[in-house]
């Protein structure tokens, strides 16, 4: 991930957030879509996509479901219940963080 | 572009090479390298080679080019290091593990908070004893096949249904219920240093040993059987 540091801590709300959107997708179209979404400048690598995905699933926030696709099987990821509350929770949270930064940083935009 | 099916078949042998031996885990690995794959072929007109070598650095396994001559560089890379499949192995494990003790937690807090399950555990307790009462060495026996019964349990699944064999679910629902057979074997050892001879051990102290986990272990099969169900929802086993 570019500016890894700075992005890894919203790694699981930018997770829950296209989840929220997209209905259901799989590991791979997640990082084309944020790499699209951000014109390539955060790109998720694997290593850090599917420890996330994982801890998602076994948190219950996630639910998987597998289809067959070309040749080969796909899991798909989509929200639970759970997930779908969660992402409110997670996107207040990052809303008043990046709030607060905007406060430290740029005093006069806050 | 599309890769053919015997690309496929070479991506998920390249993964079988590099010790990815869980069908779960190889299922997720292969479908994000064949897409990513496809990707690199179409969008930066690579060539099949090039792109698995940039795929599989991408997942974190090193490649040192230095002394490999170019005519091998493709074999050498694919198969010098497997660190980053590892890794992902390993973390999904952890999170299977964590989540399986979770789900024995709440499956336990769920039976205690039944009368019914009360009164099962009195009776197994009450039948203990009485048994006790008369034959010691045959309660001791009786306690030591209901301490393994998780594991009779995941041996019948495994034997019936191949699909639960070399699944990373189920290795690590089975390890989670064999987790009761550990404590046992520590409360064995504790007792080692006093007696010299197994057969001089008190029979009692196991037999306690095994109502005491008894709950547990009712607890593990049920998560076992979850976990079984979970995943023949999911990946809907004649896919296999």
């Amino acid at each position: 991930m570019s500016n890894s540091k700075l992005y890894k801590g919203s790694l699981t709300t930018i997770i829950l957030k296209l989840l929220n959107e997209n209905d259901k997708m799989y590991g791979y179209e997640i990082t084309q879509k944020v790499k699209e979404l951000t014109k390539g400048e955060l790109k998720i690598t694997e290593g850090a996509l599917y420890p996330a995905l994982h801890k998602l699933e076994a948190e219950g926030l996630l639910d998987v479901e597998v289809a067959k696709v070309d040749n080969r099987l796909r899991k798909y990821y989509k929200l639970t219940e759970t997930g779908t509350k969660e992402t409110v929770n997670k996107l207040e949270e990052l809303a008043e963080y990046i709030k607060t930064m905007q406060a430290l940083v740029n005093p006069k935009l806050a | 572009m599309k890769l053919t099916k015997e690309e496929i078949q070479f991506i998920d042998n390249y993964l079988i090479k590099n010790e990815v031996k869980y069908w779960d885990v190889r299922l997720e690995l292969l479908d994000h390298i064949v897409s990513a794959v496809e990707d690199k072929i179409t969008n930066d007109g690579i060539s099949f080679n090039e792109a698995l070598l940039e795929v599989h650095k991408g997942f974190g396994n090193q490649f040192i080019e230095f002394g490999v001559p170019k005519s091998k560089i493709f074999e050498s890379g694919l198969y010098q290091s497997n660190i980053g499949f590892k890794k992902f192995t390993r973390n999904k494990q952890k999170e299977l593990g964590r989540k399986y003790r979770t789900m024995t937690w709440n499956h336990l807090k769920a039976k205690f908070s039944t009368f019914k399950f009360w009164l099962e555990y009195l009776a197994v307790i009450l039948a203990f004893v009485s048994i006790y009462q008369f034959k010691p060495k045959a309660c001791f026996l009786i306690g030591l096949i209901v301490l393994i019964l998780p594991t009779i349990y995941s041996a019948y699944y495994s034997i019936k249904d191949k699909s639960t064999r070399k699944s990373l679910s189920f290795a690590m629902a089975t390890s989670s219920a064999m987790a009761v057979w550990s404590l046992y074997n520590l409360s064995f050892y504790i007792l080692k240093d006093r007696y010299e001879n197994v057969a001089n051990m008190p029979h009692g102290f196991f037999v306690i040993v095994a109502c005491l986990f008894y709950p547990v272990i009712r607890a593990n099969i049920e998560v076992y059987q979850n976990v079984y169900k979970e995943n023949k929802k999911t990946f809907n086993f004649k896919f296999l």
